[in-house]
């Protein structure tokens, strides 16, 4: 028997640089947008140790009107104070963006409940979809089995057991964690980890980086894990999963 | 009469009838003021008169003013006088012949169609009519939904009961406008009264009003009578136009029987002679309509014809209704198609939401999400991961797909080399495979020297260049534009634009070349010397399809054209293109017939379009083909045709079917080496409504004969018509007149003044002023 994850035998085939995963972290006005400067680094060697995505790990920083923002169907936006509402001509690209075929992840770092960030954002969002309010994802979502089985929503600061959404025809387009996803993947280059868990340790760590990891495949795959074929066989794990 | 004609000195052959006319345009109002003024005016006369002592003398003077004030009224009435010529007419008598399908059925217990009585009873009154014709304008016409004019001598030889459906409304609407402003004296019907818009139990309001605005009697003869009236039919069919494969297709029937008694009888379904369902129905007196449904399962994908059918009973009036064909357009459900992606990427992610919002795909997608040197931190049982069921989806379940895809995708370790041999022989029979590029692809993935490379249309020919990572725009072959996988706009010119308009690809899977009889549908322009790396190329092998596309970010059309302000439309058109080339739909045959429509009414021609395309889709001149054209229910050929097609590749054909019932027409040509075909079938149906309502309505008919005044009675073929009268009237027809005025002349304006001299005269001598 062979698991779909079990061989690749090398990334020997590292040819098409362009054709790499890579995750641009968004830049906007006023606030701080990137305060834990090594969490896409740190998750995206984290894709690469763990899947088989062929990630280029390069610090990319974009803003909403930069015009390479459309070779990226993944970006990152995060903060952890309040920031100036993105103007129209940003927020008419990004409802475009998400729209067609993007996928947002907004990570509040704060590690605050009703941070300045969480308002900022909750204004960007009502902003970009006034007709779509942000709601709870379900724990039936591709989210939750796109690459692990996830039954908690971890973080560096568990701030809300949830995570927040918006889904546009059945394509989840936006994912919004409270929980400082970036502080707890953040490490440094000596491999030493940039920030303590709040109120948990290893264990906690290690499931807010398999939430980053299922965050990204699932951006990649979308609901690929609810085809028939794969439903028997996860439902039956999670029903072991989950029973003590 | 002479005394007018010698007053004008007009000859008197010339006028026979005179009639005098008012032609003043006073109105009643000005007239009303005109008669109080002349009543007031005489009123004060004759109290002027008061001091004339003689009452003679008074009465004269007021009697002159009397006639006076008369001679002006007639002035001021206008009247003319109107010389006429004019000519009697014969009054008219419409004689209907119901002429409609219905009058073919038997009547019992004599055995005869009503058509027959028809026939022998108006030759048995020959006399009659003769007589008629000769008292009147006599007008025969055949009626169904429409009147057609017939003389005498020729309404029974030409008869034929082959009318559509009998439409009373129409034909006396008909009869009404030929009739206009001429006298119609009566309606003679011979009719089974089979309208099928008329109950069985009441005349509808509109039909009253139309037969009321005749104003003229009718006397319905029926023919023919419902006594030991005896019919089993298929009245009714719905059907579905089309099913799918292997998928249960549910048709309805209606069966009606009358007097067919208490007994079983079988409800068969036959596509040709083959029987594919039979069901029993109980047949009980005192009831007349049933419904039956039947559920079969098509197995050939195509336009098939079946059949349902009821026994024939002994002494049945119709035999042709025991029997119902129809067509249903069988067509596959849905596509199977099984993509396999290496690793998760873009280009995968953006050509799985194709796939999974196309309506006619059913998608089955497994991603490799891991590989040997990946830790995953976590135990299996943490993981969604499931096994990739290689035997099943490579040895079993390999013919179930209609198209498998390799996206980016290493076979080993997942797949086991013989396996490779599989999917070779899959195609060989008819499959359709397609590699994607990337890094896992082609000679990344392996696959050189394996059963895959024989299918593909690329072959490796350099195996360290693997891949070039340059900028290019996707270039169309110039032969190509047509091909229908690259039509993303229908007119040729917006589709280059189309193309044109597309964002640069990057990441080119190089150091592959086309193998002979492949075709290089988009290639990246790279040199025009050494010739272009290709990109997007198709082949044909065996009977199967295979696709490979040399790159791996064929997605810039989508998402990067959505960042350029417009949309990802042409990515979308572009692979949905793709998966209908595998399909085989019309679009992406080189040899083609169509028939303008489905369905043809009896005595309509069909019109046939051929079209030859060559490989590269562009028109094929002066193919030589030839078109066979078969009767599907009488299981013969009609007609065999040679036929070139024209400079445009197209060859139209026209063909009239002598019957009705379901046809083929297929084309052949042979083109080099192997020989295209390509069918379209069609229907031709008579009307056969009149068939569903088969009894007499002998309620409409006595109620014509009702409301207009006229008789009914049931024909017989010796029955005697003479006491059918009708009055002879005379109606006189003005064919030429000549107009006098009798009041702009001299004599009127002389009579006048005369009479007021006079009347001045006798009141100067009676002492009056």
């Amino acid at each position: 028997m062979t698991l779909t994850s079990a061989i690749i035998p090398s990334k020997a085939w590292a040819i098409g640089e362009s054709s790499k995963f890579r995750i641009p972290q968004i830049l906007y006005e006023g606030g701080n947008p990137k305060p834990r400067p090594d969490a896409i680094i740190s998750l995206l060697a984290q894709l690469a140790k763990r899947t088989s995505v062929n990630v280029k790990r390069q610090e990319i920083n974009l803003k909403i009107s930069d015009p390479s923002l459309f070779r990226y169907p993944l970006i990152y936006l995060a903060g952890d104070s309040g920031f100036k509402p993105f103007p129209k001509k940003e927020i008419k690209i990004l409802r475009n963006y998400l729209n067609f075929g993007g996928f947002l992840f907004i990570d509040d770092n704060s590690a605050k409940t009703n941070s300045e960030f969480n308002k900022s954002v909750k204004n960007l969002i009502s902003e970009l979809f006034p007709r779509s309010p942000i709601r709870k994802i379900r724990r039936d979502h591709s989210i939750f089995r796109s690459f692990y089985l996830i039954n908690r929503v971890a973080g560096r600061a568990e701030i809300q057991p949830y995570l927040e959404g918006i889904s546009i025809k059945g394509r989840t387009v936006l994912v919004y964690s409270s929980n400082d996803l970036g502080g707890a993947w953040s490490r440094n280059k000596l491999g030493y980890w940039n920030y303590d868990m709040v109120g948990g340790g290893r264990t906690q760590r290690d499931l807010s980086i398999r939430l980053g990891v299922n965050i990204t495949l699932y951006a990649l795959t979308l609901d690929y894990k609810k085809d028939m074929v794969h439903l028997p066989i996860i439902l039956e794990r999670l029903r072991r999963y989950n029973s003590p | 009469m002479n005394f007018l004609l010698n007053l004008f000195n007009i000859p008197s052959s010339e006028y026979n009838d005179w009639e005098i006319r008012v032609t003043s345009g006073l109105s009643y109002v000005t007239w009303t003021i005109l008669a109080i003024l002349f009543i007031g005016a005489l009123f004060c006369f004759w109290s002027g008169l008061s001091r004339i002592q003689s009452p003679r003398k008074k009465f004269l003077i007021f009697g002159l003013r009397v006639l006076t004030f008369i001679f002006i009224s007639a002035i001021l009435f206008q009247p003319e006088l109107e010389l006429k010529k004019t000519r009697e007419l014969k009054n008219t008598v419409a004689v209907l012949l119901d002429n409609s399908k219905s009058m073919s059925i038997k009547t019992f217990p004599e055995e005869i169609t009503r058509a027959t009585i028809l026939t022998k009873a108006f030759q048995a009154n020959r006399q009659y009519f003769e007589d008629l014709k000769k008292k009147f304008r006599l007008e025969i016409y055949y009626s169904s939904n429409q009147l057609e004019p017939v003389s005498l001598n020729d309404a029974i030889r030409l008869y034929k009961p082959n009318g559509v459906g009998t439409d009373f409304k129409n034909v006396f609407k008909e009869l009404k406008k030929r009739h206009d402003g001429r006298s119609l004296k009566g309606i003679v019907l011979f009719s089974d009264g089979g309208d099928l818009e008329e109950g069985f139990e009441e005349i509808s309001p509109v039909m009253m009003e139309i037969v009321d605005s005749l104003e003229a009697p009718i006397y319905s003869l029926q023919t023919g009578s419902n006594e030991s009236f005896k019919d089993l039919s298929v009245s009714r069919l719905d059907a579905p136009d089309f099913g799918f494969l292997y998928q249960p297709i549910k048709v309805e029937a209606v069966i009606d029987a009358f007097a067919v008694g208490n007994k079983n009888i079988p409800v068969t379904l036959k596509e040709g002679n083959k029987i594919l369902i039979s069901k029993n129905l109980e047949i009980k007196e005192g009831q007349t309509r049933y419904r039956v449904q039947l559920e079969f399962i098509p197995n050939t994908l195509g336009v098939n014809v079946y059949k349902i059918s009821v026994p024939l009973i002994s002494g049945e009036s119709i035999i042709s209704n025991n029997t119902k064909e129809f067509r249903i357009k069988t067509v596959k459900d849905r596509m199977r198609i099984l993509h396999l992606t290496g690793r998760p990427g873009w280009d995968s992610r953006f050509l799985r939401e194709v796939l999974i919002n196309n309506p006619k795909v059913d998608l089955l997608s497994f991603f490799i999400l891991r590989s040997l040197s990946d830790d995953v931190a976590a135990s299996t049982s943490e993981l969604s991961l499931i096994p990739f069921p290689s035997n099943l989806l490579f040895s079993d379940y390999l013919a179930s797909f209609d198209l498998v895809i390799f996206q980016n995708f290493k076979f080993e370790p997942f797949i086991e080399k013989k396996f490779l041999e599989n999917i070779r022989a899959y195609v060989h029979n008819g499959g359709a495979f397609l590699m994607i590029g990337g890094e896992l692809s082609f000679q990344g993935g392996g696959y050189e020297k394996t059963p895959v490379e024989k299918v593909l249309p690329l072959k490796i020919h350099d195996r360290m260049e693997l891949f070039s990572e340059a900028e290019f725009n996707a270039q169309i072959g110039e032969q190509y534009w047509r091909h229908p996988i690259l039509r993303l706009e229908k007119n040729e010119k917006q589709n280059q634009v189309a193309w044109n308009s597309l964002p640069k690809l990057n990441g080119l899977n190089a150091g592959l070349k086309a193998v002979p009889g492949a075709q290089v549908l988009i290639h990246d322009g790279s040199s025009k010397t050494t010739g272009s790396s290709p990109v997007f190329s198709i082949l044909k092998f065996g009977k199967g399809k295979s696709m490979a596309m040399a790159t791996d970010s064929s997605w810039n059309w989508n998402f990067l054209k959505i960042g350029e302000g417009g949309s990802g439309r042409y990515y979308q058109t572009f692979w949905n293109n793709v998966v209908a080339w595998v399909a085989g739909g019309p679009e992406t045959q080189s040899l083609l017939i169509e028939t303008d429509r489905e369905r043809y009414a009896e005595k309509e021609k069909v019109l046939m379009k051929i079209k030859t395309l060559g490989e590269d889709f562009n028109p094929f001149k002066k193919a030589d083909i030839e078109i066979v054209i078969r009767s599907i229910s009488k299981k013969i050929e009609i007609l065999r045709k040679r036929l070139t097609t024209d400079e445009n590749g197209e060859a139209n054909f026209e063909f009239l079917p002598k019957s009705e019932g379901f046809f083929s027409a297929e084309v052949k040509w042979k083109k080099e080496s192997e020989t295209l075909n390509s069918e379209t079938r069609f229907g031709v149906f008579s009307n056969s409504a009149e068939f569903e309502k088969p009894k007499i309505n002998n309620i409409l008919l006595e109620t014509f004969a009702k409301i207009s005044g006229g008789g009914y009675r049931v024909l017989k073929e010796n029955s005697d018509l003479k006491d059918i009268v009708f009055s002879a009237s005379k109606v006189r027809e003005k064919t030429g007149s000549a107009t006098f005025g009798l009041w702009d002349n001299w004599f009127s304006f002389g009579l006048i003044v005369g009479l007021l001299a006079l009347d001045w005269l006798l009141r100067r001598r009676s002492g009056l002023s």
